[in-house]
């Protein structure tokens, strides 16, 4: 009888493998389980709880400290979207009342009369 | 006849090398700087709050006359489609004669919090479609779209893709909400308080979704770092590794009231599979698309599960549709060594016969 020695790698291989699946498979369930996502749902509104207590803070901070909070810097940014649509629309209309000045030359790209192959490319 | 078995002594010595080369491998992985992925020659054409839409450098001196839009997840980044040479779609497409854009995201900036679902469906998407129509030249433009980029795309081509449509792809795109059970249980209005969460948050934080994908698959993430280091003998492995960690980890913050709108809408309604959508208050009826039509969806995507996008391919008025199921998982339909084998040469050949 030929005895074949065990191969340690494989094996760890193979049950990692199923460990891995068992867990995904027990886990979700778990994981969908109405107290984890009741418990879910609670840590969710506690960070939520927290970083609006924080912001409130930092927004007194920095106000003390005579620099502008996020609001404050999220408005500036509204406002330079809001410049930079402008912008985009006057340069769209700039280009339809000059055609011919802002006309770009045609690209020297590909032609565009490709077929496809008679049997299916790989 | 039973083969002559191993010798233990010659067994132990080839473990003990592998050992050997996984720890040599193992300083050279922590020293190496990470792949640089999505570097196929592009030109950005937009870039305008979190939109992005990139023109690929063709690779042909003939391509198809109809151009081709990728749209991409919001929740994730375009690179996913372009990881290196040799496993880039990019690459494959432009190799094979397509005429390739992509309509990517960035991060949305703080002030971009109050887009909606309408400012992706009726404002980028078409933007992004005029501007290829006007850098091509073209009437018509074909659109594939990964994920909830197939939603976009879906929602587009229903409201105002009949003209302009040539073709529409949608990989592993849900329509069946309720067949989402993990994402279904985690957003149950009774505990989830998304409205508390956009108010305070203003986007929903990438963190947060980077958690709620990883907990799909609660095993996978413990295994990971085991199954590193039993194959870091292995350079293929390795590199596929580190991409496809990296861009799984690179998770998009997404607009606060589009996350708020798609949860009660798609999540808690299942609005789109009722025939009861409504963006910019127009009625979304997927019969109104007519434009050629396959699906793909992933024999093992968790997730984006099947049976979320079965009802798909019925709800669709095209003639010319087919729906397949290929092997694969979610990302690994789309990109890396199977994909290479098993979707990209079914999508260049189903789009090759209708870009003409």
């Amino acid at each position: 009888m030929s005895s074949t020695p065990p191969d340690y790698a494989a094996f760890f291989r193979s049950m990692l493998g199923e460990w891995e699946k068992a867990t995904n498979s027990m886990g979700g369930q778990t994981l969908k389980s109405e107290e984890f996502v009741r418990m879910l749902g609670g840590a969710t509104a506690a960070t939520s709880h927290a970083q609006e207590a924080f912001r409130g803070v930092m927004e007194r901070a920095l106000a003390a400290a005579n620099m502008p909070s996020r609001a404050e810097i999220e408005d500036i940014s509204a406002r330079l979207a809001r410049i930079e649509g402008a912008l985009f629309r006057m340069e769209a209309k700039l280009a339809e009342l000059a055609p011919a000045a802002t006309e770009k030359p045609a690209p020297a790209g590909p032609t565009r009369n490709r077929k496809p192959p008679e049997t299916p490319e790989g | 006849m039973n083969a002559p078995a191993p010798d233990p002594f010659l067994a132990a010595q080839a473990e003990f090398e592998r050992a050997l080369r996984r720890n040599i491998k193992g300083l050279e992985y922590l020293a190496s700087p990470a792949p640089v992925l999505g570097a196929s020659a592009k030109d950005v054409l937009v870039e305008r709050g979190t939109m992005r839409l990139y023109r690929y450098r063709p690779r042909v001196d003939d391509v198809y006359r109809v151009p081709l839009l990728l749209v991409m997840a919001t929740t994730n980044r375009g690179y996913i489609f372009d990881m290196v040479p040799g496993q880039s779609l990019v690459e494959y497409l432009l190799d094979h004669g397509f005429d390739v854009f992509m309509l990517d995201w960035a991060p949305p900036r703080a002030d971009e919090r109050r887009l909606t679902l309408e400012s992706y469906v009726l404002d980028f998407l078409p933007s992004a479609v005029a501007r290829v129509q006007e850098e091509t030249g073209e009437p018509d433009v074909s659109v594939v779209g990964y994920c909830f980029g197939g939603v976009l795309s879906l929602l587009w081509a229903a409201l105002e893709g009949n003209g302009p449509l040539a073709n529409l792809v949608t990989f592993t795109t849900p329509v069946d909400f309720s067949r989402m059970e993990m994402f279904q249980a985690w957003a149950d209005r009774r505990f989830f308080d998304v409205d508390r969460l956009v108010d305070t948050f203003g986007n929903c934080p990438g963190d947060y979704l980077y958690t709620a994908f990883d907990m799909l698959r609660p095993g996978t993430r413990a295994v990971t770092g085991a199954r590193l280091y039993d194959q870091l003998h292995d350079d293929e492995f390795v590199k596929s590794f580190r991409m496809f960690d990296r861009w799984a980890s690179d998770i998009l913050p997404l607009a606060g009231e589009y996350f708020r709108q798609t949860t009660k809408l798609l999540m808690w309604e299942n609005r789109l599979l009722a025939g009861t959508l409504e963006v910019g208050g127009r009625r979304v009826d997927l019969r109104r698309i007519t434009a050629p039509f396959l699906h793909v969806a992933a024999q093992h995507d968790h997730i984006v599960p099947t049976e979320a996008s079965a009802p798909l391919i019925g709800m669709i008025g095209s003639a010319d549709k087919e729906e397949v199921v290929l092997k694969g998982g979610h990302v690994s339909l789309v990109a890396g060594g199977n994909a290479v084998k098993r979707l990209w040469p079914k999508l260049v050949h189903w789009l090759g016969v209708r870009s003409t």
